[in-house]
């Protein structure tokens, strides 16, 4: 068991928002440092942003604390939130610290971190939440991921931080979706795609713990139906490709000018970025941004196929819901620990199944023990078309009662 | 061998909205160092840019004001490089779409004949921090001034079109103008709100090859602009007689050896869509209510000039050239002044003493009614012209109304015929040996005369009166 000091980096001992009333009174919630809380550390789990303390409060966290919420404290995180490496949002649910936990969903960091511990986790469609005040790597593809034990807590989030902002222009000019009313029965006619070439790459055996989930997935009430989308191998080159010319970019800020790690001695500028640069990054972060760095410079044009091929991957999903409510997917491969990864391969192989709703900006929902076996659960995640939060989350609700009631039988 | 010198400029030009690009800190570089900065031009961890809707308004009139067809859309790209004056790594700038396009100035060419020199594009940009070399103590250290960080440009990219010193400087000058009229830009070349960079290269006469470009920086003025291109063509043309070649590289113009020196090779980092800061759609409205902002240029307004108020073609272009001064002008015509009086006035006298007082029209207390009234004492012969003279600068200085000042300062002309006899009696008197000289047929006399009978009247003698009297009595 880990201790609070090995989930925390900043505890909050604060008494003032205990008081306060609203939604979430009474709810811890435990954030990353690479999200802003006035006055906490913000370094987001990397020595190039060294002793950083947030001026301001992120736009998520104010309103988090508008509506009653307590802020536990920051957890801790994989460098710059690339992969789940050092992760403890999750733990600090499962230690009973938090009801809540926040993590910034790149690749499916809370699903996957929320299937290893038991717990819901919902990534919202992007640009329905604002991004002010998140020390982002990936602006393009990052989201907002929310964890809990029980799903109502992440929809009481959701209604919490959901909508427009005017410090985030980046926000397409739409409306959010309206949270405000989730929780009637499930309708009645909903289909749940599954991807031929999905299942492809699984194993036999995962496979068929898959195909346990899907059969809840009717009993609950869903038609199934093979779909097919031949290109899915391409979202997680996509992801790589784009994922990590981004994250270049937005890690060329940390240079040792204005905060963060600075190295000790350089004989003219161009050194003190280089051992700046060289003492502040982790091996797993500098492998990604090295990639990022190639495509950059001297591959520009497979960045320019990547944002294209996109685009088509966009259209094409959109298109598969023409015919099917949801996509149902595993969240994880079995025997793939995200947290162990050693490399930026190995980082990818651990999220190939939940990095295409990050690449299209759908909303997704991990669901805990649909496909639970002997090694561990594979989990089931649900993909709804882009803004149509409301409805995946009414979904995860009727799966949630379903759930329950198969644990009282 | 000779050659011909193609010429393309990229120029820099500061707008002067009030806030920086991205964010609400003033835009004032010139403050007290790292005054005017916040979370989003240091680009602190979790800022977010927001595009300033004034420096877009004012970057698109001054495309407007040179005939460039704005983009129905354009957007920001992080131009990769990495350097201490820059706070992210990467510069936000509209490289794959740029703002506008498709742009044109003409310029008198050196042969007298119009000339149309095309633009490429226009694109906004931020600019970058001011690095500070200094010593502490025995200690060189580098410091970094964050005021100009994220202030708005537009960087204006022409074609190629340019074939001499001469084409460049005029284009410049022509460019200066067009876009102080906007008001949206200061332009000076000096303060650094107007930057150039010269790209030239050389062909031999009778070919439309472009060869390998050298890029010229660092000149402060227009004249160092052309100077520069000379040096370079020069300096070039002896590189080909040599047989070297021209390597593309960046070159820096040093004003005080009047040469240009290399500086480093030319760079140019990858360029990759930003995706934080929104893209920029313009609709037909918006575009249509800039339009309406946009003044009449000077161009047209000389022509109107020419044929509404007759004045020369050099009058006209003289009145329309700066904006301020062309309103001004106008006004002045319309209160009944004959407009070719109040320009040459404008011309001769207004223009230089503002140019000696380092001001413009609005920084003086001067205004079109009181300059108006000035030369209107002036045509009813109250006073005479060099009187005028020194009113005018008097109403530079203070409000009070040019009667007043004529008044007080006793600056009524003298027209008494008895007076101004008595003073041409004690002349004539005390200089008999001019007389003889006048009357012996050296008519150049008379200007001596008449010059000692205005000093001694105080420059206040009607001159008309004065000759005829001297006329009368010398005859």
């Amino acid at each position: 068991m880990r201790t609070t000091a090995d989930i925390f980096t900043y505890k909050n001992t604060s008494q003032q928002e205990r008081a306060k009333g609203g939604p979430l009174a009474g709810k811890r919630v435990v954030i990353q440092p690479n999200m802003c809380a006035r006055g906490w550390l913000t370094d987001a789990g990397s020595r190039a942003l060294e002793g950083f303390i947030a001026l301001e409060d992120a736009t998520v966290v104010a309103r988090l604390r508008e509506a009653g919420a307590q802020l536990a404290g920051s957890a801790r995180m994989g460098e710059l939130g690339f992969g789940l490496k050092g992760d403890t949002g999750a733990q600090a649910i499962a230690a009973g610290e938090a009801d809540i936990a926040l993590i910034t969903d790149t690749m499916g960091e809370a699903r996957v971190a929320a299937a290893a511990h038991g717990l819901f986790a919902f990534k919202a469609s992007f640009g329905v939440i604002s991004r002010f005040g998140l020390v982002g790597l990936v602006p393009s593809i990052e989201s907002w991921g929310v964890l809990a034990r029980d799903l109502e807590d992440i929809i009481a989030v959701m209604r919490a931080v959901t909508g427009k902002d005017e410090n985030d222009p980046s926000m397409p000019d739409e409306e959010p979706p309206d949270l405000s009313n989730i929780g009637g029965p499930l309708m009645k006619g909903q289909t749940a795609g599954v991807i031929k070439e999905c299942l492809g790459g699984l194993s036999v055996e995962e496979v068929r713990l898959f195909q346990t989930g899907l059969e809840r997935l009717e009993q609950a009430g869903f038609t199934m139906q093979e779909v097919s989308f031949q290109d899915f191998g391409l979202f997680r080159v996509v992801h790589n490709v784009i994922g990590s010319v981004e994250a270049s970019s937005s890690a060329g800020k940390y240079d040792g000018v204005r905060y963060g790690h600075r190295a000790s001695s350089a004989k003219h500028w161009n050194e003190m970025y280089l051992n700046t640069r060289g003492e502040s990054f982790g091996t797993l972060i500098k492998e990604y941004l090295f990639q990022g760095a190639y495509f950059q410079f001297e591959n520009y044009r497979a960045f320019e196929n990547a944002c294209r091929i996109r685009g088509r991957l966009v259209r094409d999903t959109a298109d598969l819901f023409k015919n099917v409510s949801v996509l149902a997917f595993p969240t994880r491969r079995l025997g793939l620990n995200a947290a162990a990864a050693t490399s930026a391969r190995e980082v990818y192989d651990a999220f190939s199944l939940t990095l295409p709703a990050n690449i299209t900006g759908q909303p997704a929902l991990h669901v805990p023990s649909f496909a639970r076996g002997p090694e561990g659960d594979m989990g089931m995640q649900l993909a709804a078309p882009r803004l149509a939060d409301a409805g995946l989350l009414e979904i995860g609700k009727v799966l949630a009662s379903a759930m329950s009631g198969a644990e009282r039988k | 061998m000779k050659y011909e010198a193609v010429i393309g400029l990229e120029i820099h030009v500061q707008l002067n909205a009030a806030t920086k690009l991205f964010c609400d800190c003033p835009n004032r570089p010139g403050d007290e160092p790292n005054r005017n900065t916040c979370p989003v031009c240091l680009w602190l961890p979790g800022a977010l840019p927001k595009l300033s809707r004034e420096a877009l308004e004012k970057a698109t009139l001054a495309c407007l004001a040179l005939n460039c067809t704005i983009q129905p859309e354009s957007a920001f790209d992080q131009k990769v490089y990495y350097y201490p004056d820059l706070p992210k790594g990467f510069q936000l700038s509209q490289h794959h779409k740029p703002l506008a396009r498709n742009g044109w100035i003409d310029i008198i060419g050196e042969d007298g004949k119009q000339k149309r020199l095309r633009i490429h594009h226009i694109h906004m940009e931020e600019d970058v921090a001011k690095l500070v070399h200094e010593m502490e103590g025995r200690t060189p250290v580098s410091l970094v001034d964050f005021n100009r960080a994220g202030t708005p440009l537009i960087e204006i990219v022409s074609e190629p079109d340019m074939r001499s010193p001469y084409d460049a400087m005029e284009y410049v000058k022509a460019l200066r103008t067009q876009l102080r009229y906007t008001g949206s830009a200061d332009c000076s070349m000096e303060q650094g709100t107007l930057r150039v960079d010269a790209n030239i290269s050389l062909r031999p006469f009778g070919t439309d090859e472009l060869n390998t470009k050298v890029e010229v920086k660092n000149m402060n003025s227009i004249r160092n602009v052309g100077d520069a291109i000379a040096y370079e063509i020069v300096r070039q043309g002896e590189c080909l007689d040599r047989d070297e070649p021209i390597v593309l590289h960046t070159r820096l113009w040093d004003p005080e050896k009047r040469v240009t020196m290399p500086m480093r090779g030319k760079f140019s980092g990858p360029c990759v869509p930003d995706p934080s800061v929104a893209r920029i759609v313009v609709t037909d409205d918006w575009l249509k209510d800039i339009r309406r902002r946009l003044p009449e240029m000077p161009g047209r307004k000389a022509e109107r000039f020419s044929k509404e108020y007759g004045l020369t073609p050099e009058e006209a272009s003289n009145m329309s050239q700066e904006r301020e001064i062309s309103e001004f002008f106008e006004e002045v015509a319309r209160q009944g002044i004959p407009p070719r009086k109040a320009a040459s006035w404008i011309t001769t006298h207004l223009v230089p003493a503002l140019r000696d007082r380092d001001v413009t029209i609005t920084e003086t207390p001067l205004t079109s009614g009181r300059f108006a009234r000035l030369l209107a004492i002036l045509e009813t012969g109250v006073i005479n012209a060099h009187a005028a003279k020194e009113v005018l600068l008097q109403l530079l200085a203070s409000d009070r109304s040019p009667d007043e000042i004529v008044e007080k300062g006793k600056y009524r002309q003298v027209s008494d015929n008895s007076e101004l006899e008595a003073i041409v009696d004690k002349i004539l008197a005390d200089h008999p040996s001019d007389v003889d000289d006048f009357r012996g047929g050296n008519a150049k006399v008379m200007g001596f005369l008449m010059g000692l009978a205005m000093k001694a009247s105080g420059g206040k003698a009607n001159p008309r009166l004065l000759k005829e009297i001297f006329t009368k009595k010398l005859g």
